[in-house]
């Protein structure tokens, strides 16, 4: 009977070697709600130049969001077990600059069509860095503010739940709401101006689909044009591949915008192995050393520094 | 194209865009963009801060006066992509720095490399890249 423990044991060890390997390759299924494949959906995915014609098409960002709802029948609801998995810590390349449309070619100001007044003011801003003059209106710990929250070059995640899903940018602790429960914007009478707006949105499949409204003006980068509080935008969201998330965007804006400006954005995985790459609180004032004012002549300069010559911290 | 060579190319294309060396809070209208020095001494303190670090370094000129300089970078997170960690420069950390100056004299500048002892080089730039 002993050897047949014996025969046993050689058996299992002989065994292993095919075991294991196979274990390796073929890990349990993760049957974990939000690991789902996402559906195709409606919307068909266009080209550059098809979308920035569906732009021009639509006199207003609502027009096109309603349009792009009809072509996804009204959307779908996600569920526990159809959320789509967008986990992980994302940035915006900037190997070429912080401009709001990635695609800028080099030496090119802009690719938005602007009307004359505010491709005037585009020039001088442009101008006046060439002489050294430049004030950035965060410069004083203000939120960038959609859609210029869409260049900032530091962490993102992106965290989709049945009824709304969370869009954060890491700088002043930042979160867009996308709420896609059916609820509508606020009423017209009781809109005021946001830095982030108003979003609501509805899923085609993998697309998250978002209006937003209720903008205040500001940039949409340094040394790029400047957007109204008219502003409003469409977005589709999806992730592209394993490493991207990407954005269709609509800009419009008739006082700023000659005709809508469509760019796409695109958000690349981070490698994080060792989980080291986390979002902080993110407290804009607790460095002095950080303090800037604008001066007279209209550019920046810092308040002060707590160093400089010994003796002084 | 392997992924290793794309990320040594996106690393390569933030370190040549000028567009990358503003500092993404304010504008970097202060700094001497066109210029560089380089000083070395060691470190006083490292502020680890949002939304810019600044590394203070203990400069001794030849007749013994020390002078502490700061050295302007992107916050915690954007060093760590970088590589850049608190455990590399503690006070008293032996350094050769290089940064763009102020303009009007200040000793401050935009940090742009450091060399530690070891030869270890420190970019703070390199956190930009998305790899």
């Amino acid at each position: 009977m002993r050897y047949w423990k014996h025969a046993g044991i050689v058996l299992l060890l002989l065994g292993l070697p095919f075991v294991i390997p196979i274990a390796c390759r073929n890990p349990p299924a993760l049957e974990a709600p939000g690991i789902a494949e996402a559906p195709a959906g409606s919307i068909p995915q266009r080209t550059k130049e098809e979308n920035a014609a569906l732009g021009r098409q639509h006199k207003t960002a609502w027009e096109l969001y309603q349009a792009l709802k009809a072509e996804a029948k009204g959307g779908q609801a996600l569920t526990a077990a159809t959320v789509p998995d967008w986990s992980g810590v994302y940035s915006r390349p900037a190997d070429k600059g912080f401009t709001f449309d990635p695609d800028t070619p080099p030496g090119v100001a802009t690719t938005a069509k602007l009307t004359a007044e505010f491709q005037a003011k585009l020039d001088k801003r442009i101008a006046d860095v060439k002489r050294g003059i430049e004030w950035d209106p965060i410069s004083t710990c203000a939120p960038p503010g959609h859609p210029r929250w869409l260049t900032e070059p530091f962490l993102r995640e992106f965290v989709p739940t049945p009824t709304q899903t969370w869009l954060i940018n890491e700088m002043v602790n930042d979160i867009r709401r996308v709420y896609t429960d059916g609820r509508d914007h606020v009423p017209p009478e009781d809109r005021y101006p946001l830095y982030n707006g108003d979003s609501i949105g509805f899923w085609d499949g993998g697309k998250l689909v978002v209006h937003t409204n209720q903008l205040q003006g500001g940039i949409y980068q340094r040394q790029n044009p400047d957007f109204t509080d008219q502003v409003e935008t469409v977005e589709i969201w999806r992730k592209a591949d394993a490493m991207t998330i990407a954005a269709d965007v609509w800009v419009y804006d008739p006082p700023a915008l000659a005709e809508p400006w469509y760019v796409q954005q695109r958000y690349g995985k981070l490698a994080n192995p060792d989980k080291a790459l986390r979002i902080r609180y993110w407290n804009c004032a607790e460095n002095s050393n950080n303090a800037v004012h604008q001066t007279q002549d209209g550019t920046t300069q810092f308040n002060g520094f707590t160093f400089g010559q010994a003796g002084k911290k | 194209m392997s992924r290793r060579l794309m990320q040594a190319i996106a690393v390569l294309g933030v370190l040549a865009s000028g567009s990358a060396r503003g500092l993404a809070h304010h504008s970097a209208a202060m700094f001497d963009e066109k210029k560089t020095i380089t000083v070395e001494g060691e470190v006083k303190e490292f502020q680890l801060t949002n939304p810019h670090s600044w590394l203070l370094v203990d400069v001794k000129d030849k007749n013994g006066k020390v002078t502490t300089w700061g050295f302007e970078a992107e916050g915690p997170s954007t060093l760590a992509r970088a590589g850049i960690k608190p455990s590399d420069l503690r006070p008293g950390t032996k350094l050769k720095i290089t940064g763009n100056p102020m303009k009007d004299g200040r000793p401050a500048a935009i940090w742009v490399n450091a060399v530690l002892a070891d030869g270890k080089a420190l970019n703070p730039r390199a956190g930009f890249a998305v790899r």
